[in-house]
């Protein structure tokens, strides 16, 4: 698989030794191992953990510079945990153009995972300053955004001045203005920022993603489901089969409650249906009713119908914290039981009245139809 | 100014006889600060005025109203607290009569219903009835009840819509009904190029619109500046559009002057500004007519025509007349627009009701004198520790439990919250002693609502594919952009600001078969309520993009006319002569003179 980087501008004669030097450099960098977290880095990193490096068929190239291997890292287990890849890219502007080097890291599905200074060799901008400690971090930050400005702009969009009545704001389509650039990027190093990024969001990710589909197997799977990683997470529901929603129910439960609320919704979309036709296997989503954001709880509240009694009495006591919306639905399913229940009864007399509520008065004029 | 008086209305068990006049506070003839707020209609019953001034009293609204009878009557004013909690309401205001205060301030009720203002010995048949605005932020007075008797008017909609028809005895059907060869309903930039499209080919146009400006969300009322390709109609959108300024720039204010000269350049375009359509009936999928009422004097009239072009944006023609819609994101394989990056937050693989959502556009300016801003309590717990001093289009609220129309007030406050809070946040910095609000809209700018459904749906994979029509009327190079919530990923992000995916594509094409209904006849639409999946209208949802889809139905309606044909037949038997007459709107016409 052959992935090219087009670098901005070609690079000059003068570099032809830098990249035989290069070359070197990779082989001698074979058989290495990674037993410390890289200095930027976006994921957890377990203590202790010695991970080797081993080939895999992929390599960037990057134009002038040839083929630039990228490992899997794996644990001494052989379990798979990373990618990396020793770069040196040429940086041009202005018909200038010197080596940037760095150490990539992404992760299982090709997501940036985070880099390293390679040794002996800084990072600089254009006027040949080296990095400061926070520009590094600002590169990280740079990087870590998968849906940055850089995606969807050319180079020369970037550096482009735009007129004058362009400068006070930007929109959804030329979407740029200076000012978005300035503040993603590190200053004075747009095009080392322009090149590292498109490398590690290049071609590669998903060439990295297929490379791991290729070797997932229950094995993984696990791994996956039980990360704190939230691709990792939706990567793994998403390959549940209905027994495998049953064997890993506890676990999902906890990441319904202490996920983001994406993957909260994939879960509660995707339950499969014995979940809601169980009454002790959908009690404890219900129970993290009051811990799930406002759009989970809505997607919960469109299974209703199905819950319990139990469960709309546990609803009764978090009438406070549902939307408008969310209480008429909650309150037309109780509709029948609303004056028999005493616990739900007594909730929604205690809501009713009390006082400066929001919506206090609809659960007021609920009642007042009820009589 | 509009006012009824009734009397010999029985009321309570004693059948007394009372006294009544319903005031609508929209029809004030003197309206001072005070802005007449059409948007929720639907939902809450009627117009009303907003005190809408960004944290500054605003001048008391007047009118003069006249009374039958002497006699003591009690006060009721239709108004709600529109952020109840622990904390003083936002938008409190009190009635005055003949300069009296009445006793009780008003706008602390939660939810639209009635508040009792106080009584008031009306001694003289001239009164003057004042609204007295007490805080600036967005006090709401839909209308105001005098009665003689005892007993409170109905708050719940349902009993309230048969007490008001009760109450203001209006007969089913407007009084006056109208004919044109076309109506558009909504005046943004796809009905204005429609009705434009249309009046060049010589047909009576009728324009309606519910604001005083046209444009829509590129008005200067809503400030959103329009993007995309000219297509076929450069000369008719050049008519319309708006340059490319940062959203929310007053530059709106130039365009709007060239937009609405030109709209009213055209003799055969019966322009209806403040006008609202309330109700559309189709006999046999076949629409009649369309009824619409002014928004502040509650004036009717009927407008009937052969062919009609909903351009209300929220499909309110197609809904009334029981055309197939759609509303929310499909699921991934319903279409097959899965983009892997993305996932779930592009296309889910449930379908589910989440829209793009609405923005609130706003700005600030640096004063030369240092500027106080309140506290606003009520605002913090949606904007938290946001800071800002002005708003783009990342100042989006959509969420699940919303509905994009039905919801639309509540959305509409909520980025009123998220904008004065923030605000509220900025003016604590030093560094921003001397920011002003300058202007904060009150209109709901919105992405994306019904979307009526036609003989063709639009999709990405059209898109994606640079895929040509025979039929292609609509042509566009702009990114497939669509809009998620950052608060979807980070629950520590605010929930009112949003982040765009881009989907870049080759030049793609929008068949006419897109543009009218797959089951009423003759209903035309253009704008964001075109035939189109969620993700498909990521693309083609800006304003030159549903200009040409304008221009296209208004050119369509010259030739149904032409042939007495309905909008389908256009395709099946028209096409040729149909697609000649787009194409020929890239060139300039002949003058009459030199031909």
């Amino acid at each position: 698989m052959k992935i090219i980087v087009v670098t901005i501008l070609i690079c000059g004669f003068g570099l032809l030794s830098t990249q035989k030097l290069v070359r070197n450099y990779s082989i001698d960098e074979q058989n290495k191992t990674l037993s410390k977290k890289p200095e930027f880095f976006a994921m957890e990193w377990q203590e202790g953990v010695v991970l080797k490096n081993k080939p895999t068929p992929f390599f960037i190239e990057v134009e002038t510079m040839g083929n630039q291997n990228i490992d899997i890292l794996v644990t001494q287990q052989n379990r798979p945990v990373l990618y990396t890849a020793d770069i040196c890219t040429p940086v041009c502007a202005d018909g200038e153009c010197r080596l940037m080097y760095i150490t990539l890291y992404w992760n299982l599905l090709g997501a940036y995972a985070g880099y390293d200074k390679v040794e002996g060799q800084t990072l600089t901008k254009h006027d040949h300053v080296e990095f400061l400690e926070q520009d590094y971090e600002k590169l990280h930050h740079l990087l870590m955004d998968d849906n940055s400005i850089l995606k969807r702009k050319k180079i020369d969009e970037l550096v482009l001045k735009p007129k004058e009545s362009e400068l006070d704001g930007v929109d959804a389509i030329a979407g740029a203005t200076i000012a978005e650039v300035k503040e993603s990027v590190v200053d004075g190093a747009l095009y080392s920022c322009y090149v590292a990024w498109n490398i590690a969001h290049g071609p590669i990710k998903a060439e990295l993603q297929e490379y791991t589909t290729s070797m997932f197997d229950n094995k993984l799977k696990g791994y996956m489901l039980m990360s704190s990683e939230v691709d990792y997470q939706m990567y793994a529901l998403n390959s549940l089969s209905e027994s495998e929603y049953l064997d890993y129910k506890d676990r999902i439960v906890q990441i319904f409650k202490l996920g983001i609320p994406l993957v909260r919704t994939y879960i509660v979309q995707n339950l499969p249906k014995l979940f809601w036709e169980s009454e002790s296997l959908q009690r404890p989503f219900w129970e993290s009713f009051a811990e799930v954001d406002i759009n989970n709880r809505s997607l919960l509240l469109n299974h209703i119908q199905e819950a319990p009694l139990e469960v709309l009495v546990l609803l009764a006591s978090n009438l406070e914290i549902m939307t408008k919306n969310q209480l008429k639905l909650y309150l037309s399913a109780i509709e029948n039981i609303a004056m028999t229940n005493p616990d739900i009864n007594a909730q929604l007399l205690r809501f009713a009245e009390s006082g400066n509520h929001i919506y206090a008065y609809i659960v007021a004029e609920f009642l007042e139809e009820m009589e | 100014m509009k006012y009824l008086v009734l009397i010999l209305c029985f009321f309570g068990i004693n059948f007394m006889i009372s006294q009544d006049l319903l005031l609508e506070a929209e029809s004030f003839d003197e309206k001072g600060g005070w802005v007449v707020d059409p948007q929720f209609i639907e939902q809450m019953g009627s117009s009303y005025l907003l005190a809408h001034g960004m944290g500054v009293p605003v001048e008391n609204a007047q009118t003069q109203v006249n009374f039958k009878k002497n006699g003591e009557y009690k006060v009721w004013v239709r108004t709600k607290n529109w952020v109840p909690g622990e904390w003083e309401a936002p938008g409190k205001f009190q009635i005055k009569v003949n300069g009296l205060v009445l006793e009780n301030t008003l706008g602390l009720r939660s939810g639209w219903g009635w508040e009792y203002a106080g009584a008031v010995q009306i001694t003289n048949k001239k009164n003057i009835l004042e609204l007295v605005d007490l805080t600036g932020f967005n006090g709401r007075c839909d209308a105001i009840y005098f009665t003689t008797s005892d007993v409170e008017p109905p708050s719940s909609m349902k009993k309230l819509a048969t007490w008001r028809k009760t109450v203001v005895m209006e007969p089913l059907a407007p009084k006056i009904t109208k004919k044109y060869d076309l109506v558009v309903v909504g005046g943004g930039i796809a009905g204005c190029a429609a009705a434009i499209a249309a009046a060049e080919q010589g047909l009576q146009v009728a324009l309606i619109h519910d604001r005083p400006v046209l444009g829509g969300n590129a008005s200067s009322e809503i400030r959103v500046h329009t993007l995309g390709i000219y297509g076929n109609f450069e000369r008719i959108l050049k008519k319309l559009d708006t340059e490319h300024y940062p959203n929310g720039s007053p530059e709106a204010h130039n365009d709007q002057i060239k937009r609405d000269n030109n709209v009213k350049s055209y003799e055969n375009i019966s322009l209806f500004l403040n006008w609202r359509a309330y109700d559309a009936k189709a006999v046999e999928n076949k629409i009649s007519y369309v009824d619409a009422r002014q928004t502040a004097s509650a004036e009717r009239i009927r407008f009937e025509a052969p062919l009609f072009v909903d351009s209300t944006g929220d499909g309110w023609i197609g809904f009334w007349a029981g055309a197939e819609f759609s509303y929310g994101r499909e699921s991934v394989d319903q279409y097959g627009e899965e983009w892997k990056e993305h996932g779930e937050l592009w296309s889910p693989k449930q379908p589910d009701n989440a829209v793009m959502g609405s923005s609130v556009l706003w700005r600030s300016y640096e004063a030369e004198e240092v500027a106080e801003f309140p506290e606003v309590p009520w605002a913090m717990p949606v904007a938290r520790d946001y800071a800002k001093v002005k708003g783009e289009w990342q100042w989006e609220f959509s969420r699940n439990d919303l509905n994009q129309i039905d919801d639309a007030e509540e959305i509409r406050d909520h980025m009123l919250r998220a904008i004065y809070g923030s605000f509220g946040n900025a003016k604590k910095l030093p560094e921003h002693a001397h920011r002003k609000l300058e202007w904060v809209s009150y209109l709901v700018g919105k992405r994306e609502s019904r979307r009526l459904v036609g003989d063709y749906i639009f999709t990405l994979n059209d898109a994606k594919s640079g895929r040509t029509f025979p039929d292609g009327v609509v042509e566009e190079t702009r990114e497939v952009d669509v809009h998620y919530q950052t608060v979807l990923e980070d629950e520590k992000n605010p929930d009112f600001i949003s982040e765009a995916l881009f989907y870049k594509t080759p030049k793609y094409y929008i068949p006419y078969r897109s543009l009218y209904s797959k089951n009423i006849s003759n209903l035309f639409m253009a704008g964001r309520n075109f035939s189109t999946s969620h993700v498909g209208l990521g693309g083609p949802r800006v304003m030159r993009t549903t200009g040409q889809m304008g221009a296209a139905v208004g050119f369509a309606a010259s030739l149904c006319k032409k042939y007495d044909v309905n909008p389908r037949d256009i395709y099946t038997g028209y096409l040729d002569e149909y697609m000649d007459l787009i194409e020929n709107q890239k060139y300039t016409p002949i003058p009459e003179s030199k031909k």
